[in-house]
């Protein structure tokens, strides 16, 4: 089954999408098959809950109803992008 | 000559649908993209065009005929419609005149950082688009290509000034070293938020109070919720326009469709960009290699601050009211309401936090927004008219929180159309003022302009 990974910030469309993407054919290329949707961090909250990881692109302090959560910043500055991708790898392998 | 501007002609009169993948897939190309990969984005930003119009279309027809009934019923004047930033957005990358503006302002941010004048390295090219509208629009109106490109030069010039005089306080609000936001959606508010808050300073009571409100995220949260948001703008919409309760209901789901909808169809456009981002990403990494820079990221990434969600979240209910009592105001707030974060967002790092003073400066903006969104409402609907938008026989103008409703934009359309040769002037001497204080008193970069000093002499 796929892994599916909530990717939010603030309008849902621009950052998101960047790393949206990003994640995906990071994932594909290791083989491991995930879907994502995109979000406005505003509205994590209600929906977080459906999903096995959470990447924000800011800050994010709300509730994640202990879903796993990474700080996507990096995968748009590129400083310390691989970190990421490694450790959102990590976190959804075995979905 | 004539042959290509025969070429040219035939592709506008074509329409945004072909013209997007043919002018994106060479932009593309000239930023080093193979060109399947470029004709790829091409066209899914002429898929995102073809959706957009489908959506604003579906609103105009619906909404259209009920906000006439509401205003006939009510006599609120709120005949501009909100049709949301993304609208906007993809309105101006149809503009035939966007590749030259999109080059226009590479070049400024270029150009700027080789001479050492900023500090932010911009190819975020999606958000151009703030810059490119305003060109669209004086072009639009003056016909004069030189006073358009000018336009989105000057535009892109106080956009990444902007950038740099805010950047310490977003890195310390946000903690987020390294990186500054030329977004002029977040950006264009400290036009009023910094004179003011200067002001409101001057009152101590305002500068020491401590109001909070706890968990104001748990009880106004529903309206952070765009389908709820469209869902209760829609009824209440009908409700004033007098339908029926199946009218009603019907008017309450489709609005909340077209704002769900929107965002969908604007990150096509977003998705078709990011190839050519990233190339101009890869090309200026090398160009500035071992320079410390400020990375312009997309405001996006602060508005989830608690602070600025809670500040939005009363802003938003509070612009509705606004709409109906400001006097002048013919705006009807709807799609934007849901990016009312952005507007806020830096006014909350520039008060640190202070609630009442956010709520106090947020509504000054809010003001600002309307009565600009207002006034330049009926250019907007010509232009929108002109790439092939059918708005519907309601004769209802469209404008949003976007574009020239926000002040930096609107300041730059005025002086370039209105008296160009004494309003551009007295525009540029007041900036360069600006720009004196910020970088000649204030020195709020020392420590990125010694490191350029030190390596000009190393």
């Amino acid at each position: 089954m796929a892994a599916h990974i909530l990717v939010a910030c603030g309008n849902g469309i621009a950052t998101s999408t960047v790393v949206a993407s990003k994640i995906k054919s990071f994932l594909a290329e290791k083989g491991v098959d995930v879907e994502t949707t995109q979000t406005k961090l505003m509205e994590v909250p209600g929906k977080v809950e459906n999903y096995d990881l959470l990447v924000t692109t800011g800050q994010f302090e709300g509730q994640t109803h202990g879903v796993p959560y990474i700080h996507g910043l990096p995968l748009l500055t590129g400083v310390g992008a691989q970190d990421t991708l490694n450790k959102i790898y990590e976190t959804v392998k075995d979905k | 000559m004539n042959i290509v501007m025969d070429v040219f002609n035939w592709l506008i009169a074509a329409g945004p649908t072909v013209l997007l993948p043919v002018i994106i897939t060479i932009i593309g190309m000239i930023f080093g993209l193979r060109i399947d990969k470029a004709f790829k984005s091409g066209l899914t930003l002429g898929i995102g065009f073809a959706g957009i119009k489908l959506i604003l279309d579906f609103m105009t027809t619906n909404v259209g005929p009920a906000a006439k009934a509401m205003v006939e019923r009510t006599g609120a004047h709120l005949t501009a419609l909100d049709v949301g930033w993304g609208s906007i957005a993809a309105v101006t990358w149809a503009s035939p005149i966007i590749a030259i503006l999109i080059f226009a302002i590479l070049a400024v941010n270029i150009v700027l950082l080789i001479i050492k004048r900023t500090h932010t390295l911009d190819v975020d090219i999606w958000n151009y688009h703030h810059m490119a509208i305003v060109g669209v629009m004086v072009y639009f109106v003056t016909k004069n290509i030189a006073l358009g490109v000018g336009s989105s030069i000057v535009m892109a010039l106080v956009t990444f000034k902007l950038a740099d005089w805010s950047q310490p306080m977003t890195e310390k609000f946000f903690g987020m070293p390294g990186v500054s936001l030329p977004t002029v959606s977040a950006l264009s508010s400290l036009v009023i938020a910094w004179p003011l808050n200067w002001l409101l300073d001057r009152i101590p009571f305002m500068r020491r109070n401590k109001f909070s409100i706890r968990d104001a995220q748990k009880y106004l949260g529903f309206f952070g919720d765009s389908m709820i948001m469209g869902l209760l703008i829609g009824m209440a919409i009908g409700f004033f326009a007098g339908y029926n309760l199946m009218k009603i209901m019907q008017l309450g789901v489709s609005m909340a469709a077209v704002l769900v909808l929107i965002p969908k169809m604007t990150s096509l456009f977003m998705e078709g960009l990011m190839p050519i981002s990233d190339s101009a990403q890869k090309w200026s990494e090398k160009r500035f290699k071992g320079r410390k820079l400020f990375i312009g990221l997309d405001a996006a990434v602060v508005v989830g601050n608690a602070d600025v969600i809670t500040t939005a979240l009363i802003i938003i209910p509070l612009t509705i009211l606004m709409a109906l009592v400001l006097p002048g105001n013919q705006v009807l707030p709807f799609a934007d309401l849901a990016v009312v974060p952005f507007r806020v967002a830096l006014v909350v790092a520039l008060t640190n936090g202070n609630l009442l003073k956010n709520i106090i400066i947020g509504l000054v903006v809010t003001a600002s927004l309307l009565w600009c969104g207002t006034s330049t409402a009926p250019v907007l609907t010509e232009i929108a008219k002109s790439v092939g938008i059918k708005l519907g026989a309601n004769s209802l103008y469209i404008s949003s929180f976007a574009a020239t409703s926000m002040i930096q934009s609107f300041a730059v359309y005025f002086a370039f159309t209105w008296h160009p040769l004494i309003s551009i002037p007295v525009l540029l001497v007041i900036f360069a003022g600006v720009w004196y204080f910020f970088d000649g008193i204030k020195h709020v970069n020392a420590a990125m302009d010694a490191q350029n000093q030190k390596s000009a002499h190393a």
